[in-house]
């Protein structure tokens, strides 16, 4: 399960990245590339832990992920920017 | 110090700072000390384009349709890239290159300029296209009051360090009297000027261009000048890898990943980027003020384009450490997105050379039994 801090806890959706699962219950999430190059959907993870499905090429901070770009391997906290 | 072309100090380029430390020798790439520019090279190099593959035959049409004030802003927007990838297409090689320790960081300086230089070659191809002789249209570029103000203030911090840098290669640290005028050359002073000069690229890369394709993308929304939105999305996706990299730069920085001294200049001069990057954002709603100053076009005016770039301005800055200063928080041009989304640049692999289409297609493992069907 994904649970957004200030917005509602959602299911992961198998073969979707953690973007499409969230974009899928109509929650507004910016992005630009959805490659992982540009950093627009940098996202601060509070717990849990994700794996990536190509590297992630932008910038992010040690507690920051790419959902764009990524897939929950347990229940995750974010909080979206 | 004197700028070598070949260092020949058998030194080791692991631990080498990212700049002015000894000059790069060998262009090795099998280890790395920032892997990260690296893997910049080898999905810029993946986006390669002509802009010649671009058809933009149908825009000439299009052009002729467009009000006067539509006019004015389409074709200044092209003059104002075309000045900023003027600028970039020399500039990082200059400023940059002669003091660079690393060698995956030169090359991808250099891969990062190359790109520029094929945004500048597609803009004569736009503009070829919709007029027989362009020369009115660049010669503007240099008499422009608009786009001459923004161009100081973008070029004023590369002559800076470019010029203090020839100071110190061919005489050193020291006050320097050249002309009448004292230089003070310090290694100190050089690093703040690279400081400064990097946060002003990086405004640049962040901001800058995002007026100009805006407007583009509106166009393209009314199914207009679509050969043109076509060539503004790949140097879209280039120049968000552009930014990439010089958040990249700025953050190993400031989170002393690099060279300690520059984490102290950038504690040091976090009031005077902060200043570069805001200034960027006041020249850039100053230029959506000229672009519409004749009157707007269908779903874009002054105040939402105002909107964009700050909205736009607080993601850059927090990647950047620099806080988020607008009160924007939802993006006023959702459909921008579309525009920027790399899925939607290109999708036919024989037309374009993305990276999953060139990489790893020859399989060069044989089996005994692949020759199983074979008789003699």
């Amino acid at each position: 399960m994904i649970h957004i801090q200030q917005h509602k806890t959602v299911p992961h959706l198998p073969q979707r990245t953690l973007l499409e699962s969230i974009e899928d219950q109509k929650i507004v999430v910016q992005f630009h590339c959805r490659e992982g190059f540009c950093g627009a959907c940098r996202t601060k993870l509070r717990s849990g832990e994700v794996e990536y499905t190509s590297f992630p090429l932008a910038y992010i901070d040690d507690d920051e992920i790419l959902p764009c770009c990524c897939y929950p391997l347990s229940d995750i906290e974010i909080e979206l920017a | 110090m004197k700028y070598t072309t070949f260092n020949q100090v058998n030194n080791n380029a692991l631990i080498e700072p990212m700049f002015f430390g000894n000059p790069v020798n060998v262009a090795r790439y099998d280890q790395q000390k920032h892997q990260i520019f690296e893997k910049l090279i080898e999905k810029q190099i993946s986006f390669f384009w002509r802009p010649e593959e671009v058809d933009v035959s149908k825009d000439r049409v299009d052009f002729q349709k467009l009000s006067d004030s539509e006019k004015h802003i389409f074709i200044s927007n092209l003059k104002y890239q075309t000045l900023l990838d003027s600028i970039q297409g020399r500039s990082p090689n200059i400023a940059f290159l002669p003091i660079i320790s690393l060698p995956e960081l030169e090359t991808w300086v250099e891969t990062w300029s190359f790109f520029e230089t094929i945004h500048s070659r597609s803009y004569t191809h736009i503009l070829r296209n919709l007029f027989g002789d362009p020369s009115s249209i660049f010669n503007d570029i240099v008499d422009n009051q608009e786009i001459k103000k923004r161009a100081s203030d973008i070029s004023q911090y590369y002559d800076d360090l470019i010029f203090a840098v020839q100071l110190w290669q061919t005489l050193g640290e020291g006050q320097h009297t050249v002309n009448g005028k004292v230089h003070n050359i310090t290694m100190r002073e050089l690093k703040k000027k690279l400081f400064l000069c990097m946060n002003s690229v990086n405004a640049l890369e962040a901001i800058r261009f995002y007026v100009s394709f805006a407007c583009t993308f509106a166009f393209a929304e009314r199914e207009l000048m679509e050969g043109n939105s076509k060539i503004i999305r790949l140097i879209a996706r280039d120049e968000n890898l552009h930014l990439t990299s010089t958040q990249h730069i700025i953050n190993l920085w400031a989170k002393g990943k690099d060279d300690p001294e520059m984490a102290e200049i950038a504690e040091e001069c976090k009031e005077q980027a902060t200043e570069i990057f805001l200034n960027a954002v006041r020249q850039e709603k100053e230029w959506a003020t000229y672009l519409f100053q004749q009157g707007s076009m269908i779903g874009l005016n002054k105040e939402i384009l105002c909107q964009y770039v700050e909205f736009i301005a607080n993601h850059r800055m927090s990647a950047i450490g620099l806080g988020q200063p607008f009160d924007v928080k939802s993006n006023p041009l959702p459909w921008m997105n579309n525009y920027l989304n790399s899925d939607n640049v290109q999708v036919a692999p024989q037309e374009s050379e993305i990276s999953s289409y060139l990489v790893g297609q020859i399989d060069s493992e044989v089996n005994a039994d692949d020759f199983g069907d074979f008789d003699l």
